[in-house]
């Protein structure tokens, strides 16, 4: 699929490879254009039996069902569910905390692997793709598509995503939600460094129009642990004023006040349903999207 | 607070080391960007306040360590009193030592004295304080002595108690010609006395010639005054006023008179038993004192026959002060009291000869003769007690004469001759007579001491009643002991190292006063200096600790007495000694009796515009005057460095991610 040519640095052929394996379901039901593996609000041509109706006017006549009127002698209708295809858009922030990492990689490159990542499993069953770049504003915002060239202008796109200035991922969320008029899947890719409660409305907001979100909280190792050893002068990534601090004076509090932030984050998930995944950054992310899509495919069916 | 190496003070500074340094680490943060600024923002919000104080304790304790490093090796001392010690190190100290009896006072409940406690406070304190030279000035010889070290005040004869008065005055007099002789620096003279007012003399006209002239030396001198002035109530000291060897028709008695006197003004019953030895035989009498004063006079005790000379001791109980427990008499049969009378007319010194030849003692005989100048030759000396000159004073070898004769404790009385021939005698000489227009009495006479004194009973002599009619001018350096309204002396004394040489400025004759008619006075004066001259002819003598030349007493045998103290202090210590055929006893002076001490401004005067210091103390002591307390500093520093490294320990927590 990827000529040597056109190869990169976030994607890894054998990871795909091995990911390919894994299908990426929808946890509720997509309104796909064009039929899939996904299901659909809609009753369809499946195999798959879904209930008896009363004929009324208008209705197929091949699809009445002659023997329950040779047995009961009225109309009725057999139907069956319908396949739609996924539309999957991928929110990636690109805002400057995003640049920040204690080791090899940094949370930006983390998330554009698990973009790539995703958007060639979404292409590969034939689900649509799109990508929103946010940062102080929606930086790129590439519509859903499903062809194979769309991916590689998907995969440009992520390419070229560079860190920078602060973040307004919440505002561009609510716009999101506004502007996505079909259902579908919402993969947010970022270090969610703003208040849980402006998340809470986000999501909300993107539930009650009916997407099925996901969460993928990239988090550096360091930022957890928090590990200094000498008087630090801390700068903002993403522009604020710097910060001098004695690290070993502050850790407790620091810890203190991150560890209020993940409990309220994750009451904020619960309280929402969507689907969340803290991630440290050290993991391997293919064990990550492993994780990821054989929970979906658990969870298959529950509409 | 003083140190004893104040220059190292001037390292303080080096305290504001630990301010530059955390200045200059402000400057010295590790960089690093960040991405998680919102907790970091809201830790820092809530330690900033700790932290601060944190930063601050730390800077202090740091601080705090390096003045208490340098404060300890500056070698502060605990007391306040020496105020400035600091200053560099002494060139010279000089030590003047109170040895008077009085100075061996007891301290409450404990068994060191006043003189001991000073001696040990001195050698702690001096040798804390260091010096290059010690000098010790002690009381009864007022010679500076080199010391090698201040602890050679616990172990030198001379720092022992004696019997002898102090002289301060006499002291410092030595301290400055010390200072000047030898061109001293910075000298501190540190006193140790128990301000008694015989022993300071502070209305010595020395005094303040002492003061200009310590104010005088460049170098600085620096007085420090280690005192004890604390009382001892109810400390008795007993005395001998009179003893005399007497033949009655049932025997030979001793006639012992004696005198004890309590400090305080207590008016309480005190029972005192008197023990008297004799020759070791000892005997005791109960005494009741009440109130400050008792006298016994003339307590009988028999003697044998054989007895015609011996000693004895009067003591009493242990109390405050153990020198003055006891006294020291000798006894002997009463000489004859031979008076040699000069004139140059034998017939206008009849009342001369009459008050000479009386004697107020039955058992002591008196004898007078009278001799012209032409006759001295045939004189032995050795006989005479007393002088009375009625005749031109004496030039050549008969003023040799009568100056050994004083030497030896002769007294002699001068009478103004009619014609007065420019002659001196220890540089005192007849001037004019001079006849006033009427009578004139006598102004002012010293009823304490001497001649004139009040009585045993304390009556005075009418001295007052003594009209002149003519009298003669003295030219020279005298005392007077009576003056006349134009404060010319009518009666004077010349200062001798012993003896007693008397000018009276008028004669017995009735054309020129009273004296012979109104005979009291007269009578009561020759009588005294008859018996004091008297009392160097025989072969028994009371005499006062110190007033002996010491080389005197290198020949004296101890019979019995203090038995502190070398041979070669013997008159400095009380007790009985021999010298040849003689009995000697030596007793402290009466005035070591008197328990008044000088008041704190008076002591303050006499040191104003010098550089002075006090300390009251007490005789017991054990602690040191002064204390180095380095230790002390030398614990901030440290506590300080322990409490620093906690402060800047980091702190425990676990080393997984408290969110992993």
């Amino acid at each position: 699929m990827f000529p040597d040519g056109n190869r990169r640095e976030f994607l890894d052929p054998s990871a795909l490879s091995r990911l390919s394996g894994l299908p990426l379901f929808a946890r509720r039901p997509m309104m796909g254009s064009v039929s899939g593996r996904h299901p659909s609000p809609h009753r369809g041509a499946s195999v798959e039996f879904a209930e008896y109706r009363k004929y009324v006017p208008g209705d197929d006549l091949r699809r009445l069902d002659w023997r329950a009127y040779g047995r009961t002698d009225r109309f009725y209708v057999k139907e069956f569910e319908a396949d739609t295809n996924l539309r999957c858009c991928l929110v990636l922030d690109t805002s400057g905390s995003m640049d920040f990492g204690s080791g090899d990689i940094t949370k930006l490159q983390y998330a554009l692997k698990i973009a790539g990542a995703l958007s060639y499993l979404a292409v590969q069953q034939g689900d649509a793709i799109g990508l929103s770049c946010v940062a102080e504003d929606m930086i790129q915002n590439i519509p859903p598509r499903r062809n194979p060239a769309h991916l590689m202008h998907v995969f440009d796109t992520l390419e070229k995503a560079v860190p920078k200035d602060g973040t307004q991922l919440t505002s561009v969320l609510h716009e999101l939600a506004e502007t996505i008029r079909q259902r579908a899947l919402i993969v947010i890719i970022s270090d969610f460094f703003v208040e849980p409660a402006e998340l809470r409305s986000c999501f909300e907001h993107l539930q009650f129009r009916k997407h099925d979100v996901t969460a993928f909280h990239l988090l550096d190792p360091q930022e957890l642990g928090f590990e200094f050893r000498r008087p630090m002068r801390f700068l903002d990534m993403e522009g604020g004023p710097a910060i001098f601090a004695e690290p070993n004076e502050i850790a407790d509090r620091y810890h203190k006040a991150l560890q209020e932030y993940l409990e309220n984050l994750k009451q904020v998930v619960l309280q929402t349903g969507i689907d969340y995944h803290r991630t440290v950054i050290d993991e391997d992310y293919e064990k990550v999207l492993t994780q990821f899509l054989a929970g979906r495919t658990r969870a298959r069916g529950v509409r | 607070m003083s140190f004893l190496q104040p220059m190292l003070l001037a390292a303080l500074p080096i305290i504001a080391l630990p301010i530059i340094i955390h200045l200059i680490n402000q400057r010295r943060y590790q960089t690093t960007r960040w991405a998680a600024m919102m907790f970091l923002l809201a830790a820092n919000r809530m330690s900033r306040g700790y932290a601060r104080i944190r930063q601050w304790l730390i800077l202090l304790f740091r601080t705090l360590a390096i003045a208490g490093l340098i404060f300890a090796i500056s070698r502060p001392l605990a007391s306040g009193w020496l105020g400035v010690t600091a200053g560099g190190r002494t060139d010279t100290t000089i030590i003047l030592l109170d040895r008077s009896p009085s100075m061996q006072q007891l301290g409450p409940g404990a068994v060191v004295s006043k003189l001991e406690t000073g001696r040990q406070q001195l050698a702690k304190t001096l040798e804390t304080l260091g010096s290059t030279r010690y000098v010790l000035i002690e009381s009864t010889k007022n010679v500076p002595r080199e010391l090698n070290d201040p602890t050679d005040l616990l172990n030198l004869p001379e720092t022992e108690p004696t019997s002898t008065s102090a002289d301060l005055p006499a002291m410092l007099q030595a301290a400055h010609s010390y200072i000047a002789a030898n061109q001293s620096g910075r000298t501190e003279i540190w006193i140790c006395s128990d301000l008694r007012e015989n022993d300071w003399n502070a209305e010595s006209s020395r005094w303040k010639s002492l003061r200009d002239s310590f104010l005088e030396f460049s170098q600085g001198v620096r007085f420090h005054l280690l005192a004890y002035p604390r009382a001892a109530p109810q400390n008795v000291a007993v005395r001998v006023t009179d003893v005399r060897r007497q033949q009655t028709s049932e025997g030979v008695e001793l006639l012992v008179s004696l005198h004890l006197t309590r400090e305080g003004d207590s008016d309480e019953r005190l029972a005192v038993p008197v023990q008297l030895e004799i020759d070791g035989a000892r005997s005791e009498i109960n005494v009741d004192m009440v109130g400050a004063q008792y006298e016994l006079k003339d307590y009988r005790i028999g003697l044998t026959e054989n007895q015609k000379q011996g000693w004895g001791r009067v003591s009493i109980p242990a109390d405050a002060n153990p020198a003055d427990n006891d006294f020291y008499f000798a006894f002997d049969e009463p000489p004859e009291r031979h008076t040699l009378i000069v004139a140059d007319d034998p017939t206008n010194v009849r009342p001369l000869q009459l008050t000479a030849s009386i004697s107020p003692d039955p058992q002591a005989k008196s004898v007078a003769t009278v001799v012209t100048e032409d006759q001295l030759g045939t004189v032995e000396w050795e006989q005479m007690a007393l002088v009375l000159w009625h005749a031109p004073l004496p030039d050549a070898d008969v003023a040799q004469q009568l100056t050994n004769f004083v030497s030896r404790g002769g007294r002699v009385v001068f009478f103004p001759p009619r014609s007065t021939s420019g002659r001196e005698f220890m540089g005192v000489a007849w001037q004019d007579w001079q006849k006033p227009p009427k009578e004139i009495g006598i102004e002012t006479w010293r009823s304490d001491q001497d001649i004139l004194a009040h009585t045993l009973s304390g009556t005075s002599l009418p001295v007052g009643e003594l009209q002149i009619r003519e009298y003669c001018e003295l030219s020279g350096e005298v005392t007077p002991l009576a003056q006349l309204p134009s404060g010319k002396p009518l009666l004077a004394r010349m200062t001798t190292d012993h003896g007693g040489v008397y000018f009276c400025a008028t004669t017995p004759a009735p054309s020129d006063s009273s004296l012979a008619t109104n005979g009291i006075v007269l009578y009561v004066a020759v009588q005294r200096a008859l018996a004091s001259g008297a009392e160097a002819l025989g072969n028994t003598r009371q005499l006062i600790a110190g007033e002996q030349p010491i080389e005197l007493a290198t020949t004296w045998e101890r019979l019995t007495g203090d038995e502190e103290g070398l041979s070669t202090e013997y008159a400095f210590h009380r007790g009985v000694y021999t010298a040849g055929d003689r009995l000697l006893a030596v007793n402290r002076s009466a005035e070591e009796e008197q328990a008044s001490l000088l008041a704190d401004e008076k002591v303050a005067g006499l040191f104003n515009g010098l550089d002075f210091a006090r300390v009251d103390d007490e005789a017991g002591t054990i602690n040191s005057l002064i204390e180095e307390i380095w230790r002390v500093f030398l614990a901030v520093m440290m506590v300080s460095m322990i409490v620093e490294a906690a402060l800047c320990l980091p702190k425990i927590r676990p080393t997984q991610g408290a969110a992993a």
